[in-house]
């Protein structure tokens, strides 16, 4: 067989179900196996063996110190019906997914559009608007929680000029989630440059056949340029959702700030949550239960319910990529 | 495609040329327009200036409602560097990610290419075990992983969070896959008509035409790597001498006080290596982000 | 070849992969038994953990010192700045944790019943460690369940600090010695700016704020956290609805917003911009350390010290104070106990080295023979906090398997109260109890 045949890109199996392998076809599996080998076997080690003995984990009381004890579905009780702060700290993460993910969206959708419409899609513009998505979380976080200081910063002292009396921010349990919205909006700029890859992209055709059919600015967007942008906004949607759900960096660290708590003796889980537990999120619960309190058993059984929540999110992504995914090689 | 696409946002503009001599709306909503981007310009660097401001202000000045320094100091950046070991810091984070790109690109490069380009039996079943772990969150294997390095004496240390890397990466798979997609098999082919071997098809042929793909994944990781903060928490948080700088940062103003002129210093300092790989890599960086949304 | 069987197989054995490394942990350990007697000749490397930075650090590491002289073949491998958290992880990881000490008594519970610290009992025994040395509280505090894994290692006490100038100013020449009298003066002394903000207060009554907690409060009504068996006695208490009615009326007299606002422009609780110590906060609850650290960052500052105002209806209780300590204990992964308890026992016990460390830190001996030493030199406002330490009505927060939990599961509580409208406090409470029994049932129970 030369090689010509064997060109990926044929979407037919190249063998028939019980039918021998061709010689190059078992080649290529050897050879793939070759270069996959240390993938598959990372998989194994750092996916698959985890995710199962999570799972075993779960169904212990473990502090790491002595042996795991089987409790059965205790963790699973205490979870679903003692737990005082399970329930709080799923909510604050699903107020993130609800509001911090679409305000990012939206937001970066409006300001890429803005700089197309106003020829200012490359340069300086462009710059100031990504530029603080590269400023590393823990440093964006940390100067936030300093402006945002409600007595001495700069943002309630500007607010003061204009007579506006700021409220407490990261201090207040009412203000301190929108505050983090505030931060997550400033660093929209990873979404807003594809954004902006992709109204670019859009054909200017389609936008001179809408106007010859008398569309005007608001139904050019409707009908032209959001289906044009469909996949894009519900990958970077459903991204965004995934990530809301592990959010963990910007609350610890902000509450952490915020508390003005020297962690002298006590750790950080301490200061998590801070304030009144309104920035707890469900991986901080987590880790506060898994790595502060020592209860590793109960921590696992948390994960064990942030995967099947996040597990229905990544089944709409992979519908959605095999959808646009070519199977296989081309 | 994702090269015009590129070529786009970097400013060879053709199509925005073209809109450009059509000016719907008026001059009107241009001013409009207009203003609006600038106050949102504002706005946006609103907080660069201010943490700017206050990492020249003497420490006693940045718990006062003054903003502006007075006086100025630049002691606050020299200070970042003996109040903390921030360059202890900097090469701890330029261990970790340096190392993880480094083995993330030795293990995932050939995988990826082998789940583009080769035809083999459950090459689509490994795929989506790939999309699946680049999706899971961390944290739910986070438990047994942690008791697996304890147990091995690692905790304390970056390794358990660079070494996972010599087995491959998740995300950086997927890119480098969608990547290997768009270069078209004819090179191959002709390499392999040669009598090339599927090593040196990809060495010799392939890798050279990859660059810009490699690029954008090693970027990615890199700055992954750079900014993370969850892994060191649980990991080095014990050992002071291993804390990264995104760890540190975020705990040094807990032991005796925290002086904000230096700490705002320090957010910039932390900010600049950054700043300076993206100005370098712009292009490689756009062409990821590109592979990773566009599309879809 | 990744067909699904072969994935099947992959995942069963990592089940039993799991299985096996999880029985694997906290493997070794175990009882060992001292040797018969204290080696004559002490040599080796030993590690010592503590949560001490900056200047404490270095008091630490000049009783360190001492001790290397005394022992010249021993080199003491100090690890600064670990807090509880770091500590536990350390000696899970089965990492050379010798010698650790924690800055409060909140981990003895867990460490004991784990094993995460050693039981001592042998050693002490073997010693003749005369445990009667020991001032009471803490020699209770330091175990657990009748085991005995830690060793007293200084102690705190809680009480108010005054600024005489600003008393003197308006008019007061003694300290409060009940809340309302607290109060009273507080409000006198909290002086405003000009657009109504708040520039300087009497006394900051924000829950959570500095060292302001459920636990130091406590003693002002003798409120109690856990009964005999161990199970949550905070529902049933008097005292904790009084003090939180009090604490909370105390807030909105001032309001709430403005005392937030004022609170996050204050400097750090550790820093020279310390509230009371720039006089920025004329009274404070704070521990007998604050002395050191007067001494060294603001010498000048006219203050004076007593204990802490009781409830109303309490003043019998007056002189007493909460009592917490730094406690020492020796980690599961040691592989030199010997080494380790002779440092343990030197740390703790030796009454230069005590007394030396006391000076330092400006905390309170542990040992009656460190108290009664004429090398014990603190300044005049310390005496209040010896007091406070001899006192029948001081006490302490009891040890528990949850550690620090149900104190927590309560400060929530609070710190919510303290901001909304006052009501449900009897209803709340209630809820408290049973969140700290269900906490303590999941770690301990069936």
């Amino acid at each position: 067989m030369t090689a010509v045949t064997q060109t990926p890109g044929r979407t037919a199996r190249s063998a028939r179900p019980g039918a021998p392998r061709s010689r190059t076809a078992r080649k290529n599996g050897w050879i793939a196996l070759a270069f996959t080998a240390p993938t598959i076997a990372g998989l194994l080690v750092f996916f698959v063996y985890p995710f199962v003995a999570n799972i075993f984990y779960s169904f212990t009381r473990f502090n790491l110190v002595s042996p795991p004890e089987w409790i059965g579905l205790r963790n699973y009780v205490y979870l679903f019906t003692q737990d005082p702060l399970v329930v709080q700290a799923a909510l604050n993460t699903l107020w993130f997914v609800v509001f911090l993910v679409p305000i990012r969206i939206i937001t970066a959708l409006c300001i890429a559009g803005l700089l197309v419409r106003a020829k200012r899609a490359s340069g300086v513009w462009r710059t100031i608007f990504y530029l603080p998505s590269l400023v590393p979380p823990v440093a964006s976080v940390v100067a936030f929680v300093f402006l945002f200081n409600p007595g001495t910063g700069p943002v309630n002292q500007v607010l003061k000029l204009f007579g506006i009396d700021g409220p407490l921010w990261f201090n207040d349990p009412s203000w301190a989630k929108p505050s983090l919205v505030v931060l997550g909006v400033w660093v929209m700029g990873d979404i807003m440059i594809i954004f902006l890859a992709s109204l670019l992209d859009v054909p200017t055709e389609q936008y001179e056949a809408a106007s010859l059919d008398g569309a005007n600015g608001v139904q050019k967007v409707r009908y032209v340029t959001l289906p044009a942008l469909a996949p894009v906004l519900l990958f970077a949607l459903i991204t965004g959702i995934i990530a809301a759900l592990q959010y963990f960096t910007e609350a610890a660290v902000a509450s952490g700030v915020a508390s003005g708590q020297a962690t002298v003796g006590g750790g950080t889980g301490t200061s998590m949550g801070y304030p009144e537990n309104s920035l707890l999120t469900y991986t901080m619960w987590l880790y506060v239960r898994g790595f502060a309190n020592y209860q590793l058993g109960y921590a696992a059984a948390l994960a064990v319910v942030l995967f099947v929540v996040a597990g229905i999110f990544m089944l709409l992504l992979l519908r959605r990529m095999n959808a646009f995914t070519p199977e296989g090689a081309r | 495609m994702t090269v015009t696409q590129t070529a786009t946002l970097m400013g060879v503009d053709a199509a925005a040329t073209r809109r450009r001599t059509r000016t719907t709306g008026g001059l009107l909503l241009w001013i409009g327009e207009h203003a609006l981007l600038v106050a949102l310009a504002t706005l946006f660097l609103f907080p660069v200036v201010f943490v700017l401001l206050t990492s020249l202000m003497n420490g006693d000045q940045t718990l006062t409602a003054s903003l502006w320094p007075n006086p100025f100091t630049g002691e606050n950046y020299a200070r970042a560097f003996t109040d903390a070991p921030l360059a202890q810091w900097f090469g701890n984070s330029l261990l970790y990610a340096v190392l993880a790109t480094v083995f993330m690109l030795l293990s995932s490069v050939p995988a990826a290419y082998a789940l583009a380009k080769i035809r083999f039996r459950g090459s689509n079943a490994l795929f989506l075990a790939v999309i699946v772990a680049m999706l899971l969150p961390p944290q739910v294997t986070v438990v047994p992983l942690y008791v697996m390095w304890s147990q091995l004496g690692l905790t304390g240390t970056l390794w358990p969070l660079i070494l996972p890397n010599l087995l491959g990466d998740a995300f950086s798979v997927f890119l480098l896959r969608q990547f290997f997609l768009t270069i078209p098999t004819e090179y191959a082919d002709a390499a392999r008509i040669d009598g090339a071997g599927e090593f040196a098809v990809l060495w010799r042929v392939m890798l050279p035409m990859a660059r810009p793909g490699i690029a954008a994944a090693g970027i990615f990781l890199f700055f992954r790597s750079w900014n993370d903060y969850f892994g060191p928490l649980l990991y080095t948080s014990e050992n002071p001498a291993a804390w990264p700088v995104a760890y540190g940062l975020a705990t040094f103003r807990g032991s005796h006080g925290t002086d904000w002129g230096i700490t705002m210093a320090m957010t910039l300092i932390v900010t600049i290596p950054i700043v300076i790989v993206f100005f370098f890599a712009q292009r490689a960086f756009v062409e990821g982000v590109t592979l990773t949304g566009v599309k879809g | 070849m990744i067909t699904k069987k072969r994935l099947a197989a992959a995942a069963a054995l990592a089940a039993a992969g799991a299985l096996a490394l999880a029985g694997c942990s906290g493997s070794g350990g175990g009882a060992d038994k001292p040797a018969s007697a204290a080696p004559t000749h002490l040599e080796g490397t030993v590690s010592l953990w503590h949560f001490f930075s900056d200047r404490e650090a270095d008091v630490i590491q000049s009783v360190v010192d001492d001790f290397e002289k005394k022992y010249p073949d021993v080199k003491v491998e100090v690890h600064s700045g670990q807090d509880d958290e770091k500590i536990t992880k350390a000696i899970a990881a089965g990492k050379d944790v010798d010698v650790a000490i924690s800055y409060s008594t909140d981990i003895v519970g867990t460490f004991c019943s784990s094993g995460a610290f050693i039981d001592l009992k042998p050693y002490i025994d073997r010693d003749k460690v005369d445990l009667g040395n020991l001032s009471a509280m803490p020699k209770s505090y330091t175990e657990f369940d009748g085991t005995r894994c830690a060793m007293p290692m200084l102690a705190d006490a809680f009480g108010l600090y005054y600024n005489k100038d600003i008393l003197q100013k308006f008019g007061y020449t003694a300290p409060p010695k009940t809340l309302s009298e607290l109060e009273t003066m507080a409000l006198q002394m909290t002086t405003y700016n000009k657009d109504g903000s708040i520039k300087t207060l009497g006394y900051n009554p924000l829950m959570g704020w500095g060292e302001n907690a459920a636990a130091h409060l406590g003693p002002a009504a003798g409120a109690q956290w856990l009964d005999d068996k161990g199970q949550s006695a905070v529902g049933a208490d008097a005292g904790w609805p009084e003090l939180m009615t009090w604490q909370r009326d105390f807030v909105q007299k001032i309001g709430y917003d403005k005392l937030q606002k004022f609170t996050a422009g204050l400097g750090q609780e550790f820093s020279a911009d310390n509230p009371f110590q720039t006089g920025k906060v004329a009274m404070n609850l704070d521990g007998e350390w604050r002395t050191a650290f007067i001494k060294d960052q603001a010498p000048d500052l006219d203050y004076g010290t007593a204990p802490f105002p009781t409830a109303d209806d309490h003043t019998d209780l007056y002189g007493g104070g909460y009592i917490t300590g730094n406690i020492a204990g020796i980690g599961k992964g040691s592989k030199n106990p010997e080494l380790a308890w002779a440092l343990l026992k030197y740390l703790t016990t030796d009454t230069d080295a005590v007394v030396k460390a006391a000076n330092g830190l400006g905390n309170v001996p542990t040992t009656t023979a460190a108290l009664q030493s004429p090398n014990l030199s603190l300044p005049d406002q310390f005496q209040t906090f010896l007091d406070i330490m001899a006192s029948p009505h001081s006490d302490t927060t009891p040890p528990s398997p949850v550690g620090a939990g149900y104190q927590k599961t309560f400060n929530d509580f609070w710190t919510k109260f303290q901001s909304g409208d006052g009501s449900g406090l009897t209803e709340g409470l209630k809820t408290v109890d049973k969140q700290i029994n269900d906490q303590i049932a999941l770690t301990t129970g069936p």
